[in-house]
């Protein structure tokens, strides 16, 4: 992985339509301004992960079980 | 039609019509790129069956029953991969329903819904870019109302 040190305002290129700027520098936080066209995806990865997982434990179980059932049961409980 | 092998259903045979290729797959399932959308016309739910892989299946639902004004903002990419100008092409909209172990709490993921050119036949699974929504939005309650204006 490439490193490089920044400080605030500066920035850097991707190829030669992709900036990245450091707009805010905290403790343990910076603020990223980011200009790219607008076909190019920016995701924070954790949205991404949290989304694949979610697919993961959607496709773990066996089947649906009968939804009737189980708004039957859960409208007696109440 | 097609003769498939699916999760739910054991075998069926389904019209071609209902296959959708996913080009970029489903994320953490990036290499299946075809499934056949299962319609229950007495259910809530669809399915998304992988088309080679029997135990491969999706539970959608439509997104707009748990959140009448869900706003669907994608990528410019996202919606030119599936072939669609959102201002003038119909287009469907799904979300992935997990049922965990206690099935009451069946939740909806809002956030990277499934969307689908209905005459391409192509689909994607987008990543919202408003991301108030939720990954688990719980639907239980909202079935519930959706089921029993049904009965009317």
């Amino acid at each position: 992985m490439l490193v490089l040190s920044r400080k605030i305002n500066q920035s850097l290129m991707i190829a030669e339509n992709i900036e990245i700027v450091i707009v805010d520098i905290q403790k343990d936080q910076i603020k990223l301004g980011i200009s790219a066209p607008k076909e190019i995806p920016i995701v924070r990865k954790e949205l991404y992960d949290a989304i694949k997982k979610s697919n993961i434990s959607a496709v773990n179980k066996k089947g649906l079980p009968d939804l009737a059932t189980i708004i039957q049961k859960n409208t007696t409980k109440k | 039609m097609a003769k498939i092998k699916t999760k739910n259903f054991g075998n069926i045979e389904i019209a071609d019509t209902q296959k959708i290729t996913f080009p970029e797959g489903i994320l953490g399932f990036e290499t299946e790129k075809e499934y056949y959308l299962i319609i229950k016309e007495d259910s809530p739910f669809l399915w998304l069956q992988s088309s080679k892989t029997e135990g491969l299946a999706f539970i959608l639902v439509n997104p707009y029953l748990f959140i009448q004004d869900y706003k669907l903002e994608i990528n410019h990419r996202d919606w030119d991969s599936i072939k669609i100008d959102p201002k003038k092409d119909d287009f469907l909209v799904f979300a992935i329903v997990t049922i965990p172990e206690n099935p009451e709490e069946m939740t909806a993921n809002l956030q990277g819904p499934i969307v689908i050119n209905p005459n391409e036949k192509i689909g994607i699974q987008a990543i919202s870019l408003n991301d108030e929504y939720s990954i688990r939005h719980p639907i239980l309650d909202s079935l519930k109302t959706v089921l029993s204006q049904g009965d009317k």
